[in-house]
């Protein structure tokens, strides 16, 4: 197994090739890890002698397949670890994608299985849990368009906006955008009321589209 | 015998108490809270009947000063029987408030109210299910033609029995009910409310606290949203068994114009505008009518009197203080009340509430700050006291710094009486520019450093109606005598003092002193500072004392126009008045209290001081 901080050069390069690009740059990779830049170069230059990247044009890095392969396991470890810790547990987005990054180093790959199988299996009632396979795979009430009809999947949050429940928007229940203007205040229709919120409200829903 | 009528906002539920008390209502703030409660009586068969209106609530379990209030009245357990209004077009919403009022277990009456909306939006309904269900007796109305308002006293009267309906929870909840009534004996209600966080048994508390974790690792939803979820259910069976043959009658909606950016912004600017425009104008001239009548009929005859001095300067103080007074509450401060209730009362507010949302956002708070910021064009007192409807107190903090500067009616006067008589119109519309410029920037300022967070708007946007008439004219009334009930005692000790400095010479003494200073800062002479300071009191004052010290009422003839200009400007923005600094201190404390005064009187004189440098 290899030292945590070299499985954080390898996902952190994945993510900035994923972001397109062919490689990274030395200095894109510090940036993102937060380091100086000559402690990611000495980094860099035994991940290179090692085999899990390879030289790009310059001072620019990509990732061979072996090192390819092990990012890719730890960013799938990131992305279960994160999901379960924000939609089961309700952690905070960032503080969540902070526990992961430790997490993730030492977490097994059993572990990992089950806890994706888990949540897999966890969804009982439909449509209760946001779904989070990729990281952004969920719809937040702020990306519907007008005239949308959609099932309230889950709230982020729960305890903070009591008047949501109050007036009718719940897990489960079907809302449809009446109105959106162009700054995303939105007005949703439920139970035959019309109800204002604001965009960073909207944002805390997370809904799915529902059949019509 | 006393009850209780409650209900949603805007559901008719002040008409109907108004049908049913008339006039003579009493408002008193219920012990403990700053939110009023309106009371009235009305007899039936000789019996004295006690009404109380409480304000109107979505839910029994939030946090809102309303909503704390409705409980803590239903806890006490001293009512009858509650009325409970219902809105009949949005009834599942409604149905669930009843819900939880049932679970109280006082004797109620429902109130099906606005059955003439529904059969006009070809909504039919049957009352049986609601009575069968909930076991209590239903009263169809529609109370915008008064029809059947005389049924509710006797069906209240004759409510004996609590509703026994039971919410079929969820059976998570349903269990945690049945061990914690095993374990503490409570009731079904008394369980509930434990795991929802309220009740004063600490013990049961801490064990329903336990539960409820529990039932929410396992559900990975909150207790209260279960509970929320399966009331909103029960409900929803309820409003489909009562609502019989939706024919749906599409009517124009108004919203399709209001909330959309265009039309909807253009609009809400051109209201805005135009009621500054109206209130300027109609307030001017009715001011001009009433301080004449009061001149001619009242001051003069008194005058001629010939009292001994002292006693003349003191009635001759008196008067002009109720003279300033009514001068400015009738024309200014009625008008602006009755324009801002019909705004309210025709569900336009929320509507601007929206629109805003996004302007509000960049000034730190959210679209329903618009409300006071309207409020306070009318007086800052109240405007101050409504800011309690934001959530943080981030966002109070801002509002109460925005509310204050904003030109209230009496400021309105300054500048209508200074800039608009002796410089011109164009002038006085440019003093507004410079205010609601510097609010701008202490509003991005403000929303920059002040601490906290950020909360958004959750606002329903109440149907659109036509105002009632009579209930705008009675909020404008109890809005402008909460106003008279503040502002004229003040009014009437300032103006005394005001006349009793003058008649020993005290006042010249101060002059003297003060004017090289406001010569050189301001280019005003010694007495307009004495007028500023007197604007503390109440702004209007400051006109008159102007008027006063510079000898007559002429003042385009003693003071350059460049002069009258700064003294307005200055004077809109020096420190909030009395009264206003008196309710800032009760919202939002003497640290906050402090930081605007010094604020704004700063503001003030840098603002004068440079008009002064560039422009003179």
């Amino acid at each position: 197994m290899l030292p945590s901080t070299f499985e954080d050069y390898l996902e952190a390069i994945l993510t900035i090739t994923e972001n397109g690009g062919q490689s990274a740059t030395s200095q894109e990779i510090a940036a993102a890890l937060g380091t100086g830049r000559e402690i990611a170069e000495t980094t860099i230059a035994s991940l290179v002698e090692e085999g899990y990247l390879e030289r790009a044009t310059g001072d620019a890095v990509r990732l061979t397949e072996k090192g390819s392969s092990v990012a890719s396991v730890v960013a799938r470890k990131h992305r279960v670890l994160q999901c379960f810790l924000t939609e089961m547990l309700g952690v905070d987005a960032d503080a969540a994608s902070k526990e992961a990054c430790t997490l993730e180093h030492d977490i097994s790959d059993e572990t990992i299985e089950r806890l994706s199988s888990y949540m897999d299996g966890a969804q009982s009632p439909p449509g209760r849990m946001g779904r989070c396979r990729g990281r952004d795979a969920s719809t937040l009430l702020l990306d519907c368009k007008e005239g949308d009809t959609v099932r309230v999947a889950m709230m982020r949050g729960p305890r903070r906006h009591r008047r949501l429940l109050d007036l009718g928007i719940f897990p489960g229940e079907i809302v449809q955008i009446r109105r959106k203007l162009p700054n995303n205040s939105v007005v949703v229709r439920v139970k035959g009321c019309d109800i204002a919120i604001s965009p960073e409200i909207a944002a805390s829903i997370i809904v799915e589209s529902c059949p019509p | 015998m006393r009850f209780a009528l409650i209900g949603n906002p805007s559901v008719g539920k002040s008409l109907i108490f108004n049908q049913l008390t008339g006039l003579g209502v009493e408002v008193s703030n219920y012990p403990g809270t700053t939110v009023e409660l309106q009371r009235g009586n009305t007899c039936f068969q000789r019996e004295m009947v006690e009404l109380v209106d409480l304000p109107g609530v979505y839910s029994l379990e939030g946090s809102s000063d309303e909503e704390d209030l409705v409980r803590r009245f239903l806890e006490q357990q001293d009512t009858d029987a509650v009325i409970v209004v219902v809105n009949v077009t949005r009834l599942e919403r409604n149905l669930y408030l009843l819900l939880q009022v049932a679970e109280y277990g006082l004797p109620m009456v429902v109130v099906l109210n606005m059955a003439d909306e529904a059969a006009k939006q070809g909504i039919e309904i049957d009352p049986d299910p609601i009575r069968d269900i909930l076991g209590v007796e239903v009263v169809q109305t529609a109370a915008s033609q008064g029809k059947n308002i005389d049924r509710i006293i006797p069906a209240a009267l004759a409510a004996s029995q609590p509703s026994m309906v039971e919410i079929p929870y969820d059976h998570h909840v349903e269990a945690a009910v049945r061990s914690l009534g095993k374990m503490f004996g409570a009731d079904r209600k008394e369980s509930v409310r434990a795991l929802l966080g309220f009740g004063d048994n600490p013990e049961l508390l801490e064990a329903a606290r336990t539960i409820a974790d529990e039932i929410e690792s396992r559900h990975r939803m909150t207790v209260a949203q279960i509970i929320a979820a399966n009331r909103h259910n029960f409900a929803h069976r309820i409003a489909d068994l009562t609502v019989k043959g939706e024919t749906l009658l599409r009517q124009t909606d108004p919203d399709s114009i209001l909330t959309r950016l265009i039309p909807g912004m253009p609009i809400l600017l051109g209201i805005l505008v135009g009621m500054l425009l109206f209130v300027f104008v109609a307030g001017s001239f009715l001011e001009g009518l009433i301080v004449e009548f009061f001149n001619v009929f009242v001051l003069q005859p008194f005058l001629a009197l010939g009292l001994p001095p002292l006693v003349e300067e003191l009635g001759r103080s008196i008067l002009l203080a109720l003279q300033a007074g009514l001068g400015i509450a009738f024309p200014y401060v009625l008008l602006f009340y009755v324009i801002i209730s019909v705004l309210e009362d025709s569900g336009y507010m929320t509507r601007a509430a929206f629109l805003a949302d996004n302007a509000m956002h960049r000034v730190g708070m959210h679209g329903g700050a618009v409300i006071p910021l309207t409020l306070a064009f009318g007086c800052n007192v109240p405007a101050i006291m409504s800011i309690r409807l934001l959530h943080s107190r981030r966002e109070r903090i801002i509002a109460s710094f925005l509310v204050t500067m904003v030109p209230c009616s009496a400021r309105t006067v300054i500048i209508a009486g200074i800039v608009g008589s002796f410089v011109g119109i164009g002038a006085a519309f440019s003093v507004y520019a410079v205010v609601f410029g510097l609010i701008l920037i202490t509003g991005l300022v403000l929303s920059r450093v002040a601490p906290g967070e950020r909360f958004g708007m959750i606002m329903e946007m109440v149907p659109l109606r036509w105002p009632d008439p009579k209930l705008v004219l009675k909020k404008a009334w109890s809005r402008l005598s909460e106003f008279l009930f503040i502002a004229m005692p003040l009014l009437l000790a300032g103006s005394v003092v005001l006349g009793l400095l003058e008649f020993f010479g005290i006042m010249a003494l101060f002059e003297a002193i003060v004017e090289p200073y406001t010569m050189a800062l301001l280019g005003l002479p010694g007495y307009s500072a004495t007028a500023l300071t007197f604007g503390v009191l109440r702004k209007e004052m400051a006109f008159e004392t102007l008027a006063i010290l510079a000898g007559t009422a002429d003042l385009g003839a003693v003071l350059s126009s460049l002069q009258l200009y700064i003294f307005a400007v200055v004077t809109v923005l020096f420190v909030p008045c009395l009264a206003t600094l008196t309710v800032l201190l009760r919202e939002v404390g003497s640290r906050i209290t402090l930081a605007i005064t010094l604020y704004t009187v700063a503001l003030g004189l840098l603002i004068g001081g440079l008009m002064f440098r560039i422009l003179g």
